[in-house]
């Protein structure tokens, strides 16, 4: 496969979203603006510009009419992905590390960031999905994290709980409507970071990435570990595959952990893991820095990853990929034939 | 998406030494039969001497089905820092990265490691593998130097043993002869360097051996009627197109430096090898027809 290499940004890039149908990439970077991209071909729409901080973090609602997006200039900022044009823009007294839109676009959940005196916080948003429609300046939930702050944060199926990741290493679920907390469970070893939290397509699983150097498969609903993908390295970014049971992580050494770091040592490269038999099945280099984002097209035809180096990668899977079988996955396709 | 088809190292550079008095030629543009169109293009390059580049190029239409919201999609206008750009990808934000091959397999680490190694050294180990260290005095598995018996018993089974280090290198006919020769001609005369018959010089005279021994005569052509005055390089890249090239040894007078007429040509891999050896065959090389052949194991 050759890659395509989308260098629209000038810094790290932090955050890579995909949309429903696969046809548009969104990616922040440490640089102030959001791009948007064409998937098929790597062709930049366009650019939105406002924020004048980092920005941490994107996400697109289900129908790709707006996105949303969080920095580290205190702002959650509402646009219209057809214009670039900002519609909304709510103010917070810390950074916002985390934005995702739940299953119907009906609700955005923000995470702060701990700093200031300021306890980092959940915050749930009220969202129409329309552009000329006016938002709410009421936040409809807080929830504090009084322990250990929440890195990420997501909606589980049908905007049930919202699922945290903290800083400590452990996920809590609390209730979707409430905000009331159900489960803290210490799932990563003891303050290393949860960095990431990606949904399966139906949301009744996701998969986790820490600074432990493992990926977790987890249930929603009980916050059951299923798998445990062990990797050599910090993980910054875990992403579950459509149509192969793969999942995708994304990590590396940090150039700021270690005085000198080649491509090779620093292990800047996307790992492939099977889904159900936890082996690690392949790896994809590229990039020079260590992976900050990944992301997989919903239609399962590829992916992409964002770096420390700045660059995006849109990697499309040839036949190679798509033909990978195990053994017992063959005789049951044979059977079942 | 544009594929260029079969880049003719003939066609790439057309060196004419005609003084830059005559313009340049129109660019012509040649549509073939197959489908695909030629374009051959005139520019002057830095000596002042006109190049002719000619370039094969095939289209090919790629359709997607699309839903109607992602083909609405395609056809929005662009915005922000992107508004300036035209239609299609720009070249400052999009370019394409060179071609990774990812194949997933259940033991990749193991393949992984094999490619990082030498290709040759990773097959020696392989040979290597089931040989044990044995002793030429108990053919206890130990070094000579360190048997127990080293100064009450006298080395047992010399040719013998040395003609198993030799079958242990594998098929390498050049590492195979001197060994053998060492071992077969027993009261001849043996270069020192080639004497396989002590426990440290063993290992070294292989190893020396094996530089030859490495080489892989199953992917090395022979060419021979080769002009006198062919270069490496030449002959390099004739023979690149079809592979990569490991080496190639042109056979040169050493008082003179022409070339002797034959050179060998080996590639990384056997199949690039056969397609050289067919296409290459018979095609006219300064004034001379080339003839290509495997090269025969050295007796």
């Amino acid at each position: 496969m050759r890659p395509i290499l989308l260098s629209g940004h000038e810094r790290a890039l932090t955050q890579i979203k995909y949309n429903r149908d696969g046809d548009l990439i969104f990616s922040v970077s440490k640089d102030q603006q959001i791009c948007v991209w064409f998937a098929h071909n790597g062709e930049r729409l366009g650019t939105y510009h406002g924020h004048v901080g980092a920005i941490w973090t994107v996400d697109v609602d289900p129908t790709s009419t707006i996105i949303a997006s969080g920095s580290a200039d205190n702002t959650i900022r509402l646009w219209d992905i057809k214009s670039g044009k900002c519609l909304k823009t709510w103010e917070f007294p810390t950074a916002v590390k985390r934005v995702e839109f739940n299953e119907d676009g009906t609700k955005l959940l923000g995470v702060t960031e701990k700093r200031m005196g300021h306890l980092g916080t959940i915050v749930v948003l009220d969202i129409k999905v329309d552009v000329d429609a006016e938002q709410t300046d009421e936040k409809e939930l807080t929830i504090v994290c009084d322990e250990s702050k929440a890195t990420v944060a997501g909606w589980s199926y049908l905007s049930k709980y919202i699922i945290a990741g903290h800083e400590d290493g452990s996920v809590s679920q609390y209730d979707g409507k409430t905000g009331d907390l159900i489960y803290n469970i210490p799932i990563h070893e003891l303050n290393m970071a949860i960095t990431d939290l990606q949904w399966s397509p139906d949301r009744t699983y996701f998969i986790t990435a820490s600074k432990d150097k493992t990926s977790k498969l987890i249930t929603a609903s009980e916050l059951e570990v299923l798998k445990t993908y062990i990797a050599d390295t910090p993980l910054n970014s875990a992403t579950i595959t459509t149509k192969k049971d793969f999942v995708v992580l994304g990590g590396g050494q940090a150039a700021m952990d270690v005085t000198r770091t080649s491509a090779r040592q620093g292990k800047f490269e996307a790992r492939f893991y099977h889904k159900i038999f936890e082996d690690e099945i392949g790896r994809v280099r590229g990039h020079f820095g260590p992976l900050n984002t990944v992301a997989a097209d919903p239609t399962g035809k590829g992916y992409a990853s964002g770096g420390e180096d700045g660059y995006v990668r849109v990697h499309q899977f040839d036949k190679g990929y798509f033909d990978f079988m195990y053994e017992v996955e063959r005789e049951r396709q044979n059977r079942l034939a | 998406m544009a594929a260029q088809t079969k880049h003719d190292w003939a066609d790439d550079e057309d060196l004419d030494d005609t003084t830059a008095t005559v313009d340049l030629p129109p660019p012509q543009k040649i549509t073939n039969k197959d489908g695909s169109s030629t374009i051959i293009e005139y520019r002057y390059n830095d000596n002042g001497q006109k190049v002719k580049t000619t370039r094969r190029i095939r289209f090919i239409t790629h359709r997607e089905v699309v839903s109607p919201r992602v083909a609405e999609r395609k056809t929005w206008a662009k915005f922000g820092a992107s508004a300036k750009d035209g239609n299609g990808p720009a070249a400052d934000t999009t370019s394409v990265g060179e071609n990774i091959i990812f194949k997933p397999s259940v033991n990749w680490r193991k393949d992984a490691k094999d490619e990082v190694n030498d290709p040759n050294a990773q097959a020696m180990k392989d040979k290597l593998k089931d040989k044990k260290v044995k002793c030429r005095i108990c053919n206890g598995e130990h070094f000579t130097a360190r048997c127990p018996y080293k100064d009450t018993m006298a080395p047992i089974g010399e040719g013998v043993d040395t003609a198993d280090v030799a079958a242990g290198m594998g098929d390498e006919p050049v590492a195979q002869g001197p060994g053998a020769a060492g071992a077969g001609k027993k009261g001849s005369y043996v270069p020192p360097a080639l004497r396989g018959d002590r426990a440290g010089a063993g290992a070294a005279g292989d190893r020396m051996g094996g530089k030859y021994g490495e080489r892989d005569d199953l992917a090395t052509l022979r060419v021979t009627n080769v002009s006198e005055m062919a270069e490496e390089s030449e002959l390099r890249d004739m023979f690149e197109r079809f592979g990569r090239v490991t080496r190639v040894f042109l056979a040169k007078d050493r008082d003179t430096g022409l070339a002797k007429g034959f050179a060998f040509i080996s590639f990384a891999d056997r199949e690039d090898a056969v397609k050289a050896c067919n296409k290459m065959d018979g095609w006219g090389f300064k004034h001379l027809i080339l003839r290509v052949e495997f090269a025969k194991k050295a007796a």
